[in-house]
């Protein structure tokens, strides 16, 4: 099959626990043999469409397509889709081996033994736990556990995975090497990952293509690149963590805010009137510089963050706002900043983006 | 300063707790000890002899004392016992099952289970008989009516132990078994019941043990054929001779076994259920 091909499809999928509304009548399609991240703040209902799709939960509305059938009425066991647990759910009082060669002993498709081995020892060396097979789930590290509960769900060889937030249990260092694996090992196959992770890293980091949920909605659908560059309301640049957001009012093409009054190119739809400028766009100034780039920000210093590549500065508005600064370090050394100091605080007015009721364009 | 006072009068609790609850047995251990036939259940030991238990097994030259007549009742209770053992387990284990899911109705049919342990015992045997002999009429005997009546009191011991278990049971391993494309039947059969199996053991030995001692409920329930508590409570209306208590000390013994089996196979699954619990910090 082509990347293009869809691979499910949901079809106005509504799931409503009591007055709660955890999926609001999604319309998504997956390509086949692609890596999709659902990037959504806790609460927004990313488990619950990952439970609905599995058929672990039954939408109150609206249908599912996985390659090409109806599968909304079918049960979990009938659908062949993996689905890898954040807690990994390895069967405690099975061996490694036999945890990965469970679906394949108990399914309904019952192979001959020969064949059991040999795709589970493929399976197993496939995601690095070759040595393991006999020891006991409680006998592995969290890491290891990922891959086994990895490796018992690929070795049914599904075409479609989902995976719950699968680094959520690991530390930082092995989350970074599990996002090269994951990718690595999808590539191999022909198969479907849809990750569902509220780490706006993670998600740009590791999907080909992006969806971001709020409040049982997509709201935006892209590649990373689209997301990052164009967050497409303001809630979704907030989630990115990125964007300093000044609340304002647009009116006749120009924001105010409390950086004074600019004037904008053009505003994306949105429910407020938001004016939202990158961390790494937002540059620091001396008080009383005439050279600005563009609107003049008052801000007190607080505090700076090392992280490495890069260092991130902490200002105080006057109305108490916190807005960060990125520098990286590529781009030379940081100035030196004295911590409770008055700075402006500018940065050029094309690189913001605006959003608002009115639509200036 | 606290542990002058609190340490004293701990191990005056603990030293009362340890007599209340091994006392009677131990006493009953010496006087089955007592010499026979003349010997009564009564200190001093005249001097210790094992007649009583010889007495028991049919070994003693024949005397005024009658053999306990216990063989055949001891049989039927252990039946009994077996019966309600496997019929209650099996019903609180499903019964508990189906509380997983919340459902119309379930605050009731809680306590409508649950209601079988609380009403008292005698009133509860008392119905069933005159449910069998005067609505249904049907005869009593002790491995239906009085078999039913054990049923309804030890189900809801079943069923709440299973409760419990299932409270803390961590579904998402079943929802991981039905991903891999294994039907609801057999992930019962290869998952859940292979974890809650340490449940299912406490819950058949309650069921177990408290039929095999049921009283209250049987003496009215049970028809002619006598169960093992009734035979023994029907010795004690004529005169009590220390066979009764070789007897006890007998089916004590028996008790400890039954436990034995337990602890061992409960020792097998607790490493699973460390397992469980492992993976349960983690999430």
């Amino acid at each position: 099959m082509k990347q293009s091909d869809p691979i499910f499809r949901l079809d106005g999928v509504t799931r409503r626990y009591g007055n709660l509304t955890a999926l609001d009548s999604i319309d998504f399609t997956a390509e086949d043999n692609s890596y999709i991240s659902l990037l959504g703040p806790s609460g927004s209902g990313k488990t619950s469409l990952l439970r609905v799709i599995a058929g672990f939960e039954a939408p109150d509305s609206g249908r599912i397509w996985f390659q090409g059938r109806d599968i909304t009425d079918l049960p979990a066991h009938e659908r062949g889709i993996g689905f890898v647990f954040q807690n990994f759910a390895l069967f405690p009082h099975l061996t490694i081996f036999e945890n990965v060669a469970f679906g394949l002993r108990n399914g309904a498709i019952n192979p001959p033994e020969a064949e059991i081995i040999q795709r589970v020892k493929e399976t197993i060396e496939m995601v690095g736990l070759t040595g393991l097979e006999d020891r006991n789930p409680d006998q592995i590290s969290g890491g290891q556990k990922q891959r086994v509960a990895l490796a018992r769900s690929l070795v049914m060889q599904p075409k479609l995975v989902l995976l719950d937030e699968p680094l959520g249990a690991l530390d930082a260092n092995l989350r970074e090497r599990m996002q090269t694996e994951l990718r690595t090992i999808r590539e191999r196959l022909d198969v479907t990952f849809l990750h569902v992770t509220g780490s706006e890293t993670e998600a740009l980091a590791m999907g080909d293509k992006v969806a971001v949920l709020d409040s049982g909605r997509i709201v935006q659908f892209g590649t990373p690149e689209e997301i990052y560059d164009a967050p497409i309301i303001s809630d979704v640049a907030l989630f990115l963590n990125r964007f300093n957001l000044f609340d304002g009012t647009l009116k006749d093409g120009v924001f105010h805010g409390a950086f004074g009054s600019v004037p904008v190119s053009g505003a994306r739809a949105n429910e407020t009137d938001v004016y939202a400028i990158r961390y790494d766009r937002t540059q620091i100034f001396d008080t009383g510089s005439t050279d600005l780039p563009g609107p003049a920000l008052p801000a007190r210093y607080l505090a700076s963050e090392y992280l490495g590549s890069s260092i991130v500065f902490l200002f105080e508005t006057e109305d108490n706002k916190t807005v960060e600064v990125d520098h990286h370090l590529s781009l030379g050394e940081p100035r030196d900043l004295e911590v409770g100091r008055d700075y402006v605080l500018s940065w050029s007015p094309e690189q913001a983006i605006v959003f608002g009721k009115e639509l200036a364009r | 300063m606290e542990s002058k006072v609190l340490k004293p009068v701990l191990a005056v609790y603990a030293g009362l707790f340890i007599l209340f609850l091994y006392g009677p047995f131990i006493v009953l251990g010496i006087l089955s000890f007592q010499q026979g036939p003349e010997g009564g259940p009564q200190f001093p030991i005249i001097e210790w002899s094992t007649y009583w238990y010889k007495h028991l097994f049919g070994l003693t030259p024949p005397s005024r004392i009658a053999p306990l007549p216990v063989g055949e009742a001891l049989v039927r209770s252990l039946t009994l016992a077996f019966m309600t053992m496997v019929t209650s387990t099996v019903l609180g284990v499903m019964a508990a099952q189906a509380f997983r899911k919340r459902f119309r109705g379930a605050g009731l049919v809680f306590y409508l289970i649950v209601l079988g342990m609380m009403v008292p015992g005698v009133l509860t045997g008392l119905g069933t008989s005159l449910l069998a002999n005067n609505v249904v009429g049907i005869e009593r005997h002790w491995w239906s009516t009085a078999f039913v009546a054990h049923v309804v009191y030890t189900f809801p011991f079943a069923f709440l132990v299973m409760l419990a278990i299932l409270n803390r049971f961590d579904g998402s391993v079943e929802e991981a078994s039905w991903s891999l494309g294994v039907s609801p039947i057999t992930t019962f059969r290869k998952v859940t019941f292979p974890l809650i199996f340490p449940g299912v053991l406490s819950a058949m030995l309650f069921a177990f043990t408290l039929s095999f001692d049921e009283f209250p409920r049987t003496l009215f329930a049970s028809g002619r054929d006598q169960t093992l508590p009734l035979a023994i409570y029907g010795t004690f209306s004529v005169e009590i001779h220390p066979n009764i208590f070789a007897f006890g000390v007998m089916t004590t013994l028996f008790s400890f076994a039954l436990l034995s089996v337990y602890g061992i196979l409960m020792a097998l699954s607790v490493r699973r259920a460390k397992k469980i619990a492992m993976q349960e910090d983690i999430s």
